[in-house]
């Protein structure tokens, strides 16, 4: 009986807490009036992301979010030109590479500190690299962004050598990315490798604040950066000076952000969401096309039907790519035709006039093939009753980049034009990836894409021993023009290389390119400035401005 | 007493064995694991990408890493997430304290809106407002929080400009997520409340009380109302026990800190460590929380005994 009394004024209690925190609750909802919405002081807001990467640190993580904010943390020993996409100086004030392509040279820039005061030198960028190259860093993309990175050598105190094992022509577009952003020794040294993302000093613009996971990442300008690239404006009264990053994952939210002024500037807004921005005078949109590989369908080359080369043409001819475009993508995106997006350095224009649009002609090729329809046979086949062939195409689709949209237009399309279409959707990267790798798993097509400014990530979707060789098409000529391209130091001779890696891939119709990737950006109008780095993800944060009156727009469409 | 709660806690690691082993096995089952689908992102070789398995131990057989796995568990290691490399423990301690915050506050506006519309659908005075409030109940039942969130951020961000649609770093921002998840809890506690008070009103105890003049409103508070939150508590328990699928959609929808996104991430990435370690700690939630039901149930209800 004692033990119920207990029990029952422990009940009351809770009850009288509740009734208190819910008056708690009424004062909080109805006390604090209007004020309570989050607006941005003058040179304060917020950047919505996009995806919460899972680690922030560049040496060890990949996720492009991360570059959004790390990119004016850090700076690199190069920099890409956001226009012309040529090296500038960064952290390095030269580079030379010997006559082998095995050393490179860099002559460091004097007078640089972190964000801690720690002077950089060569023995930082010599502490950095051993990071990098660490496996307990386990890292995630910076390592591969070195190559066949062999050792370093410090040459003086501002002079470090790099030593690769075979020529790799990639690597000053390596350390011109975020990942592989010098780090301070003294800040390396304090914080273990699961911490040190927590608080990450580099020789950027903006000094890390705090870093919440889940939640937020703050940064503020550092006022004793004055060694930036050239297209780093310097700042005014107006610049921006704290930036706070929140994770804004389901797209739904992002314009509902942005239109309630929870966010100012906000990254992959939906096609959608950016036509009905289009009349707002308070939102204004930065479409930002991204160099790499466009969103496109893979053909399994070692699988009926598509392992007939004619069957694969025709099914690229039959299918009215700038339609799906608009209706997908709404006009925010250019229609795709070969391997590497048209703002990707080597782009060969001329696939533009490959396989332009015509059911009929990719009707008559497949008649020619001997497919034909019947009244008990809808579906395009060929062969006898014993060696009967449908033309059945099966797709992998995963959730993102609106390929499941494209999926279903494309399935119309082939669907119109006789052939049977199964659409598989896995529901992440991981389950792409273990779908293919499954070996029961019989698909024809798989969508894929990529972003880089260097096209030898090629090399990974199209080389012969590649783990992203989901076409498996195999070629000798492919293999050696991809290898030669990443290891000759001659510009002329990459361009040579990939314009004829990117004829043969279109002439043996090894994929579908569907659009150029274009993030779609939406900023506040008092928001000027927003711009890019070379590389289309990353926006050059120091020169962004606040004003009341909003200037010209500057969108990079 | 004591001797019910110890078999309790024994009942509670047994749970949380099972829980550990179904996870373990079968995230394993399912083809793909993190550190493929990380590397196959940046250009590493098939050699590099299995020397990196072999590092994390994914190349053992199961029954080893199974071994491993439990053993950490039972010093207190969760172990390190695949992706980030950062301790499971850390990257859950971090979280918890936000999705606890909401799930509490959520809990609360349920009950409160719960309880208080399941009493108005059986005891209120007049048929009018019984239908209303029952009307009520059938639109919070067949709410789902996605849209009833939506609903709430366009009335009073949008609109009203009241409260802010995102964030954590603000009680403020507590508001519309507490008030979303809330109501869809109210909709099926104020069901059980109703049937449960109604079906009391019949009863010996509640004629007694009657004849012996008892007034209308001292039956229903000291006698129907005691006698009919049994029931109410038993589903509050198991309300909260799925509150953590409820916090995911609601921190994602209004941008939120919390375990949600974290063990959202963890599950697309087959990142096994962390949703292991999220999977246990659910376990314990439930075990904790559905112990605490039954106390206060039997301190509710006098047939009912804490100790049977």
């Amino acid at each position: 009986m004692r033990t119920r009394r207990l029990l029952t004024s422990i009940i009351l209690m809770i009850f009288v807490l509740m009734a208190c925190a819910s008056a708690l609750f009424v004062v909080i909802l109805f006390g604090s009036g209007k004020k309570v919405v989050a607006e941005a002081s003058k040179n304060h807001i917020v950047y919505g992301l996009t995806l919460m990467p899972s680690g922030f640190d560049p040496h060890v993580n990949s996720s492009s979010e991360l570059g959004i904010v790390l990119r004016s943390v850090y700076d690199t020993l190069l920099y890409r030109d956001p226009q012309t996409k040529a090296f500038v100086p960064g952290l390095a004030e030269k580079w030379s590479i010997s006559d082998d392509g095995l050393t490179y040279t860099f002559n460091l820039r004097a007078g640089v500190k972190f964000q801690d005061g720690t002077p950089f030198d060569a023995k930082a960028v010599a502490v950095n690299l051993d990071r990098i190259t660490n496996p307990a860093t386990k890292s995630q993309k910076a390592l591969f962004l070195l190559g066949p990175y062999d050792h370093y050598t410090i040459v003086d105190p501002m002079t470090i050598q790099i030593v690769l094992k075979q020529p790799y022509a990639p690597l000053l577009d390596g350390l011109s990315q975020v990942y592989t952003g010098i780090a301070s020794p003294n800040a390396l040294q304090s914080y273990d490798l699961a911490r040190y993302q927590f608080h990450q000093v580099g020789t950027g613009p903006f000094s890390m604040v705090d870093y919440i996971p889940g939640d937020h990442l703050t940064i503020r300008r550092n006022p004793d950066y004055k060694w930036g690239p050239p297209f780093y404006n310097p700042p005014t009264a107006n610049s921006v000076d704290e930036i706070e990053f929140r994770f804004f994952t389901d797209p739904a939210t992002r314009a509902t952000a942005l239109e309630s002024d929870a966010a100012q500037i906000m990254g992959e807004l939906s096609p959608t969401d950016a036509t009905l921005f289009t009349g707002n005078s308070n939102v204004r949109l930065y479409p930002q096309p991204i160099p790499g590989a466009p969103l496109q369908f893979l053909f399994n080359v070692s699988s009926e039907p598509t392992d007939q080369l004619q069957v694969r043409q025709a099914l690229i001819q039959a299918i009215n790519r700038s339609g799906i475009v608009d209706a997908v993508f709404q006009q925010f995106s250019p229609v795709a035709y070969g391997p590497l997006s048209a703002v990707s350095p080597y782009y060969d224009p001329e696939v533009t006039k490959l396989y332009p649009y015509s059911s009929t002609a990719a009707l008559d090729q497949l008649h020619g093939l001997g497919f034909v329809q019947s009244k008990e046979n809808p579906i395009l086949h060929k062969g006898t009753q014993q060696t009967l062939q449908n033309l059945r195409l099966v797709m992998v689709v995963p959730p993102w980049g609106f390929a499941p949209q494209v999926a279903q237009k494309l399935q119309i399309q082939w669907k119109q034009l006789g052939a049977d279409v199964v659409i598989k959707e896995v529901p992440s990267f991981t389950d792409l990836v273990a779908a293919l790798k499954d070996k029961d798993n019989d698909y024809n097509l798989i969508v894929y894409n990529d972003f880089g400014l260097d096209p030898s990530f090629l090399n990974g979707m199209f080389g012969k021993q590649a783990f992203n060789n989901w076409t498996h098409f195999e070629s000798d000529d492919l293999d050696n023009w991809l290898t030669s391209a990443t290891a000759s130091q001659s510009e002329d001779e990459r361009k040579t290389y990939y314009m004829q890696v990117q004829k043969l891939i279109m002439d043996q119709a090894l994929i579908v390119p569907i659009r150029d990737y274009v993030n779609l950006n939406g900023a506040r109008a008092n928001v000027n400035g927003l711009s890019f780095d070379a590389y289309g993800w990353f926006p050059l944060l120091p020169n962004l401005t606040l004003g009341d009156t909003p200037k010209t727009a500057t969108p990079t469409s | 007493m004591m001797g019910y709660l110890l078999r309790r806690a024994g009942a509670a690691i047994l749970t949380l064995w099972l829980a550990f082993t179904l996870a373990f096995f079968a995230l394993r089952i399912l083809p793909g694991d993190a550190v493929s689908a990380t590397l196959a992102r940046s250009g590493a070789s098939s050699e590099q990408i299995a020397e990196r398995r072999a590092i994390l131990g994914l190349d053992q057989p199961l029954p080893q890493q199974y071994g491993q796995v439990l053993g950490g568990l039972l010093h207190g290691d969760f172990g390190s997430s695949l992706v980030s490399n950062r301790p499971v423990s850390d990257m859950i301690g971090e979280q918890f304290g936000a999705t606890v915050i909401l799930a509490a506050g959520a809990l609360l506006v349920g009950v409160l809106i719960g309880v208080g519309l399941g009493i108005v659908v059986a005891l209120g005075s007049s048929r009018w407002l019984r239908w209303s409030a029952a009307l009520i109940v059938s639109l919070l039942l067949s709410s789902p929080i996605y849209w009833t969130g939506t609903l709430l951020i366009t009335l009073f961000s949008l609109m009203l400009h009241l409260l802010p649609s995102a964030g954590s770093n603000d009680p403020q921002t507590l508001i519309l997520p507490c008030l979303a998840l809330g109501l869809s809890l109210a909709g099926s506690i104020a069901r059980v409340t109703g049937d449960s008070l109604a079906s009391l009103r019949d009863e010996d105890f509640v004629r007694t009380a009657r004849a012996k003049g008892l007034r209308r409103r001292q039956i229903a508070i000291q006698h129907i109302l005691r006698a009919g939150l049994a029931p109410v508590l038993a589903v509050i328990g198991l309300q909260a026990g799925f509150l953590l699928g409820g916090t995911v959609v609601t921190e994602t929808l209004f941008v939120r800190q919390g375990i949600g996104q974290v063990l959202l991430s963890a599950i697309q990435d087959h990142d096994f460590p962390v949703v292991q370690g999220i999977v246990i700690l659910s376990a314990i939630v439930y075990s904790v929380v559905n112990m605490i039901t039954d106390l206060l149930t039997a301190a509710f209800d006098p047939r009912v005994s804490p100790t049977e």
